[in-house]
């Protein structure tokens, strides 16, 4: 469990980023979510040590981030950063994932299985020898999260994953996400996209101004007037509301609603 | 998060047109170089740093954060002078002089930078008869090292998630461990190069040799006395040091 206790951040003794901030992240997918600078990427450095706090403190599995590295607490607590080609450096994929394991000083053969492993886990098997920079948006995004995976970190940082693909992408990335659930890793996206946080999530975190203004539910989330938050309700969400038709969590079990009512 | 120099503010600085201020931070630049004696240099700095805090409003601790970066290379050239120059006091007095420049060159470019806005600068350039294109590559590469500096500190922390530990190791292999930050930076630097040129010319930069401005720039009175007084100050500066001999050591 990841225990985030009265957190603050306040940036070159000026501006405070968070502002006292208190949560729990388990083995469940949660979205952070939140209008720019409300403090969302501040919070997530924090997981794994790339911040430290200003006061409060963070626990990873009983780690407190203050007494490990940033190397240390990767083990635990991966951060797959928005930009995948900010993190591309090598020729083929399968250098670039093997970058991660190598750091953490395994064995020539144990980087090797974990490499295999990770591009399995993220549909990029046989991409070995492509240049990274030569893939796809969606499959840049899959080998980023893979350069991570590789890292075997209990729980997952994903900082806007789906920014910038289209629907093709943003499906097999939204698909991954789902497995690494199911694997039992905890992890927390980091979104503006509204319609991912219906899909994707069960447990939402609203960040607003440095603050938590909200931790609860997906469905009791979207019941909050969210234009106070500069956010949007998903399309899905507002036609069937102004059709009375409730919650869904997708497209399918919406229209299935929707045709019962019309055959009525 | 800085994304161009430019501070807002009600100062006689700010007010002064571009020709003047460039003019003026070229003579400087070449007045620091005039002297080499810091009892000649050390007046000037410090009349450098004054005129920006009354003249410009720039507050000394701002020119401090100029100041600050340079200072490790002023230091070493200070202590580099007596190894050159014998006897070593002298050459440590020497050296002062050296740093001093220094760190003249860096506030005066600076205060440039604080003082003018982007578009008045080319315009400035423009209308001195420089080349427009010189004009434009340097306000353009000067207003990228922020974004390139904080683009820096993400790659560090994106490829540090990935175990990278850049403190550690000898010097050999800490050099090496800068390949991870360098290739992305590159990469992406040149893409943004790429982009921005696409941007310009589909704005049709370059296709007539006659530029026409949209705003435009007068020199009033005070900027005809201020160029009076500034050239009168090089001048009386240039017979001091050539006629006198004043703030110079011959070695
Ligand atoms: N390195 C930094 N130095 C100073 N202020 C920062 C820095 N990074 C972020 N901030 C400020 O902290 C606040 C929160 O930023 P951030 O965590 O990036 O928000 P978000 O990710 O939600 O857009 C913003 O006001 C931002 O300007
Ligand atoms: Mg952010």
């Amino acid at each position: 469990m990841i225990e985030v206790r009265n957190l603050w951040h306040i940036y070159d003794g000026k501006k405070e980023a968070l502002k006292g901030v208190s949560l729990t992240i388990g083995n469940e997918i949660v979205a952070l979510v939140g209008p720019n600078g409300s403090g969302k990427t501040t919070l997530a450095k924090h997981l794994n040590g790339l911040l430290k706090p200003t006061k409060g403190e963070i626990l990873v599995d009983g780690l407190d981030t203050r007494e490990h590295s940033v190397a240390e607490l990767s083990r635990v607590v991966g951060y797959v950063f928005q930009n995948p080609e900010n993190m591309f450096f090598e020729e083929n994929v399968f250098k670039e994932v093997s970058f991660g394991p190598k750091n953490l000083g395994l064995s020539d053969e144990e980087v090797e299985e974990r490499v295999r492993w990770a591009l399995r886990e993220v549909n990029l098997e046989g991409y070995e020898d492509r240049h990274p920079y030569s893939l796809s948006g969606g499959e840049k995004q899959r080998l980023a999260i893979a350069c991570i995976l590789a890292m075997k970190p209990k729980y997952l940082v994903l900082d806007e994953p789906t920014t910038g693909l289209d629907e093709k992408g943003a499906e097999s990335v939204k698909k991954i996400v789902r497995k690494l659930h199911r694997d039992g890793h905890g992890i927390l996206l980091i979104t503006h996209n509204m319609e991912l946080v219906l899909e994707l999530t069960d447990r939402v975190i609203l960040l607003y101004n440095g603050e938590k203004a909200f931790d609860g539910g997906v469905k009791d989330f979207f019941e909050l007037n969210l234009r106070d938050y500069s956010l949007d309700k998903p399309a899905l969400l507002k036609i069937s509301s102004s059709l009375g038709l409730g919650f869904f969590r997708d497209l399918e079990s919406f229209l299935d609603s929707a045709l019962r009512r019309v055959s009525q | 998060m800085i994304s161009s120099f430019y501070v807002e503010r009600d100062s006689f600085l700010h007010s002064l047109d571009p020709r003047v201020k460039l003019v003026a931070s070229f003579l400087g630049i070449v007045a620091m170089i005039l002297f080499n004696s810091p009892y000649a240099l050390l007046p000037l700095f410090l009349f450098i740093l004054l005129s920006l805090r009354f003249l410009g409003k720039i507050g000394f601790r701002e020119q401090w954060q100029v100041l600050k970066p340079l200072v490790p290379l002023m230091i070493i050239t200070m202590i580099v002078w007596p190894f050159i120059l014998k006897p070593p006091l002298f050459g440590l007095f020497f050296g002062f002089g050296y740093a001093l420049r220094l760190g003249a060159l860096g506030l005066i470019t600076f205060s440039l930078l604080l003082t003018t806005k982007q578009r008045d600068l080319i315009l400035g350039f423009i209308k001195l008869k420089m080349p427009y294109e010189i004009g434009l590559t340097l306000t353009i590469a000067l207003r990228y090292i922020p974004t390139l500096y904080t683009l820096t500190m993400t790659i560090m922390d994106a490829q540090k998630s990935r175990g990278l530990e850049l403190e550690r190791g000898n010097f050999f292999t800490r050099v090496r461990k800068t390949i991870p930050v360098l290739i992305p930076l590159i990469i992406s630097s040149i893409k943004t190069a790429h982009e921005l040129s696409i941007a310009l010319e589909s704005r049709a930069f370059g296709t007539k040799k006659k530029r026409t401005f949209l705003h435009d720039i007068k020199m009033e009175l005070r900027d005809y006395i201020s160029l009076t007084v500034i050239l009168g100050l090089f001048i009386a500066a240039a017979v001091l040091r050539y006629k006198y001999g004043v703030g110079y050591v011959r070695i």
